[in-house]
């Protein structure tokens, strides 16, 4: 039987050796799949059999302070296409029936990555033609479908465009970088409360996960449905913005650039939020078109810029209240503090003008008339340290924390700043101009609106904010705004010498007279910063009732010349609007016509920053 | 002599054998049943359960048949298996582009599946008998003629996959009973042949060419050496037609082997989820009843020829690796009884069942794992579907017969 080599010892070994061999094969290869590429089988069977559908929420809804809707939301048709089961030879018939862009659906696709299952949006806005043309060609059209999305419409009277901040499709960079949540196409909040509030406005998408058989049919919701998740409609807001002083507002800085703050020196409620030039935000509803958008972007004034917060100038004048309450806080002076001014001021053999020789004067005729003098001598008293002190309390050089996406900080030098700026090739010289409010300090009208609130409210500081409460509409809970209420270590003295120099500013002999509205008491101080080689802004900031301040603000307007005659008026005019409401046309009452004059001064970088 | 009927005791069952077995049938049904307690497939499990009483049942049956019965019963099965080959391809149904089916009740019959086990025992019966030499033209072609009459039949059915066990289990018997090895590669080069051809006309021509040669070379018999190169080219060129006009869902399935991303909810389907579905499991799984790709039947036919998918997928790599050693273990046994049992008949059966097994084995896991192609062939023991489990049981069954009756049959 061996001879003949039947069921030999030696051919057992080779078969034992073929079956050993063959099934080493299959542990060699389930090893592979089983550990090496572990990682991206098992990513890849949890994306595969449960199919994700997401629901779109509504966004939350927002009214002004009288609890009238302004922004509202409007069922929008937006074309999706399933990658899973979009056919590439449909591409043509979807461009030329929707006039989509084919790079679009394609990178659409793309980003889709594994979850092939879930709708990519391609456009938004289809017209009803373009609706009944999708059902006509569906046959034609795997995969290709529409969704109900909400589009903001505005019932506003008043543009608010920069306070209200607009939605618009999700770059790619934000994609990057607001984390999971979002999905190329969708819609988010771009500046102002829309941006900043965007968590709470969005609301959260709902899910609804449905077991998917092999070739991608849905068998049924998965676990009967026990891991959906209901979409959650945003919270509703309501604004502390009045309509009708922000019309106000809108209307006085027309054919101007510019801004106005108006905030509620009780509370920190913000009542008008004026950038001008704006934009109308009824353009940006739905799908921009691109035209709207470049004539926007290339408009040589910026009205997509916000001059309320984003826009820094130097404050000029209006600064002196900063350095007078410093040095009234610190006991460098007091109200019998007298300080000669000459009508110029020498340093180095440079002199430093004034607009008229005062005298010896203390801190209400300073402010009273502005000199400058006064406090290019009080700046030497005060000090770096003293001026970063003062000027931090009040959220200079810091933004105020109002709640809208884009704020600068503006900026308070230190004597860090010029080392680093300048190295050792600055000089002292360069703090005089700090006393005036001039050289490399800026601010934004919020920040000296906010300022001016603080003074007219006797010391406390209010974060500016412009949403008073939330209304979440699932639950019923209203929740209000913090105020960010924080008292400010200021003796009641102090406040009090400055108040009365900013209401003489008005009501004196001072160079805010063009602010006076017939009775009302109010308290203000004007501003004419240099912005060479281009004309001067004008500014103003005031408050009133002075009793009871219920309004305080800031008006710049860019190049606008002598705050006294262009920003004052125009201050006026709105807290008339506001205190005596609409009908009487203002007159500023006895005009004095006195204007800043300010000598030139060591040349300064450029001042309206748009860091 | 001992009458091992009436006295019977624990030593003789094979418990080296029937262990992994009752172990793959336990695991087969644990994996059948994750894979199909979803409430439309619920049927599939229950099915499977009466297939399982019933195996079992037959097992039994078999193992206790008299001591020379499937000697005795070889060359009449084979001529009952391949009338029932002929009678299906009559009157049998279709399933799934195969009409091998018989319908009885609700159940499907396959006969290919039972003529395997025919055709194990006749050609065992021909290799045994003491006049037959492989060493002569006529005995070798009258054996080839044994496994090609039943394999044509099943490959007009048509159905390439069960076809090729035949094959499988005719070179492992021959070498068994002692073919030369420039034989075996001989009469294995129409299999290279064929695969080969798919892939490109000059490998085909060059490799029918060698074998010729060096089969010339070794045997310096030009006549069978032509034969066999009038053979290869012939198949050669014939699997490039047949390729051609192939059924769509074959040919996908064989071009798919080469790039299964090529058509991912075509054939590469199959293999891409299954693929999905055993990587995800690593090394301890995701749970019995909890992986996400049987769960929601991402892998087709999983029930069936890709029933390693679920303790793969939910028991990982320790699951998938108990699987692969008790196969292991009876593929083994199987190979030992073949060497211990005396008779030479009996001997030659454990090969042909061993073949047998393997083959399904091989292939099943191989298909699973993305390294064989699809063609269809289910696991042992483990996958749903009467016909092939019976098959299996019976295989056992005889091995079982086998081992008991070692020293009353010599």
């Amino acid at each position: 039987m061996e001879r003949s080599s039947f069921a030999s010892r030696k051919r057992a070994y080779i078969l034992t050796s073929v079956i050993v061999a063959l099934i080493g094969i299959l542990v060699v290869r389930l090893y592979q799949l089983q550990f090496l590429e572990f990682s991206s089988f098992r990513s890849q069977a949890e994306s595969n059999s449960i199919r994700r559908l997401s629901k779109e929420p509504l966004r939350g809804l927002i009214f002004d302070k009288n609890g009238n809707l302004i922004v509202d939301n409007n069922p929008s048709y937006t074309l999706t296409v399933t990658p899973f089961e979009f056919a590439w030879e449909s591409l043509p018939i979807l461009k030329r029936l929707f006039d989509v862009d084919t790079n679009v659906v394609r990178y659409r696709i793309s980003q889709a990555g594994k979850n092939t299952f879930q709708p990519v949006k391609i456009s938004r806005d289809l017209s009803f033609i373009q609706l009944s043309l999708l059902e006509e060609y569906r046959t034609m059209l795997p995969g290709v479908d529409y969704t109900i999305e909400s589009r903001r419409i505005y019932n506003l009277k008043a543009n608010l465009s920069h306070l209200l901040g607009y939605t618009k499709e999700i770059s790619p960079w934000l994609l990057n970088n607001l984390g999971d949540y979002y999905q190329p196409g969708d819609m988010v909040g771009f500046n102002g409360i829309e941006a900043y509030y965007e968590e709470e406005l969005r609301g959260n998408k709902g899910y609804s996960y449905l077991s998917v058989d092999s070739r991608g049919r849905v068998i049924e919701s998965f676990g009967h449905g026990r891991s959906d998740i209901p979409a959650r409609q945003g919270k509703d807001l309501v604004l502390t913005i009045d309509m009708d002083l922000q019309q106000h507002g809108e209307r006085l800085l027309r054919g101007k650039r510019g801004a106005i703050v108006a905030i509620d020196p009780r509370n920190g409620e913000v009542l008008a939020f004026v950038s001008a030039p704006d934009y109308d935000l009824r353009d940006f509803s739905g799908r921009i078109s691109l035209d709207v958008w470049n004539a926007l972007r290339e408009n040589p004034h910026s009205p997509m810029f916000n001059r309320c917060s984003m826009a820094t100038y130097p404050p000029g004048s209006t600064f002196k209240m900063l350095v007078a309450i410093a040095a009234l806080q610190e006991g460098i002076i007091d109200t019998d503090t007298r300080i000669a001014c000459p009508g110029s001021y020498l340093l180095a053999g440079q002199e430093f003008g004034c607009h008229g020789a005062h005298g010896d004067i203390n801190v209400v005729k300073a402010l009273e008339h502005s000199c400058n003098v006064f406090f290019y001598k009080l700046i030497f008293k005060l000090g770096f340290t003293n001026l970063q002190k003062y000027g931090r309390i009040f959220h200079f050089g810091v933004p105020t924390g109002m709640d809208i996406s884009n704020e600068s900080s503006g900026i308070i030098p230190s004597e860090e700043y010029y080392d680093k700026r300048y190295g050792t090739r600055w000089n002292i010289g360069y703090l005089v101009n700090l006393g005036i409010g001039q050289g490399e300090i800026n601010a934004t009208p919020l920040q000296m609106a906010a300022f001016t609130a603080s003074l007219a409210n006797g010391g406390t500081y209010y974060r500016p904010h412009a949403v008073r409460e939330m209304l979440d509409r699932v639950t019923g809970d209203v929740h209000a705004v913090e105020k960010g209420a924080r008292a400010l270590p200021l003796s009641k003295n102090a406040l009090e010498v400055i108040q009365r120099g900013m209401y003489r500013a008005v009501h004196g002999s001072g160079t805010g007279s063009a602010a006076r509205v017939a009775g009302v008491r109010i308290a203000g101080k004007t501003g004419t910063a240099q912005n060479p080689p281009n004309p001067d802004h004008a500014w103003f900031v005031g408050y009133a009732p002075v009793d009871d301040p219920r309004i305080a603000l800031a008006v710049i307007v860019e190049q606008g010349g002598f705050g006294g005659v262009v920003a004052a008026p125009i201050a006026g005019s709105m807290m008339r609007r506001y205190l005596l409401g609409p009908g009487i046309p203002h007159t500023p009452e006895g005009s004095q016509n006195d204007v800043e004059q300010v000598s030139p001064v060591l040349p300064e970088p450029s001042t309206v920053s748009e860091d | 002599m001992r009458n091992s009927i009436t006295r019977f005791s624990p030593r003789h069952i094979d418990w080296l054998l029937i262990l992994p077995i009752l172990l793959l049938i336990t695991a087969g049904l644990l994996s059948v049943y994750s894979a199909t307690h979803n409430a439309d497939l619920y049927i599939r499990f229950q099915k499977q359960v009466f297939w399982t009483v019933l195996g079992l049942l037959v097992l039994i049956l078999v193992q206790f048949a008299p001591s020379r019965f499937f000697h005795y019963v070889a060359y009449p099965a084979y001529a009952g298996s391949v009338l029932l080959l002929v009678l299906v391809l009559l009157f049998g149904k279709t399933v799934a582009g195969n009409s091998g089916w018989f319908g009885i009740g609700g159940y499907g019959i396959q006969p290919a599946e039972f003529a395997k086990v025919a055709t194990i025992l006749a050609l065992a019966r021909f290799l045994a008998d003491s006049t037959t030499s492989l060493h002569s033209f006529k005995d070798l072609a009258m054996a080839i003629g044994i496994v090609g009459l039943p394999w044509l039949l099943i490959l007009l059915q048509p159905d390439f996959g069960t076809g090729l066990v035949y094959w499988a289990i005719f070179l492992m018997m021959i070498f068994w009973a002692g073919a030369e090895m420039v034989l075996l590669l001989t009469l294995l080069s129409p299999v290279l042949v064929a695969v080969l051809s798919i892939i490109g006309l000059w490998y085909f021509l060059v490799t029918a060419l060698l074998v010729s040669i060096l089969f010339y070379l070794m045997k310096r018999n030009l006549g069978v050496a032509l034969l066999f190169l009038a053979l290869n080219f012939s198949i050669g060129f014939g699997v490039q037609y047949t390729y051609a006009h192939l059924p769509e869902y074959q040919r996908s399935r064989v071009a798919v082997f080469f790039d299964p991303t090529e058509a991912p909810l075509g054939a590469g389907w199959n293999v891409i989820q299954s693929k999905v579905a055993i990587g995800s499991g690593g090394l301890t799984g995701r749970g019995y009843m909890q992986g996400s790709q049987t769960q929601l039947r991402f892998v087709p036919e999983q029930w069936t020829d890709f029933i390693f998918c679920v303790p793969a997928e939910e028991f990982g790599f320790l699951g998938a690796l108990m699987i692969i050693t008790l196969f292991t273990f009876l593929l083994l046994r199987g190979l030992r009884l073949a060497r211990i049992l005396e008779f030479r008949f009996s001997s030659l059966v454990a090969i042909g069942i061993t073949a047998m097994l393997l083959f399904h084995i091989y292939v099943n896991i191989g298909m699973t794992l993305g390294i064989i192609p699809v063609i269809g062939l289910p696991l042992p023991f483990m996958s749903y579907g009467g016909s092939f489990f019976l098959t299996s049981m019976i295989a056992a069954g005889i091995l079982l017969h086998a081992w008991m009756n070692r020293d009353t049959i010599a």
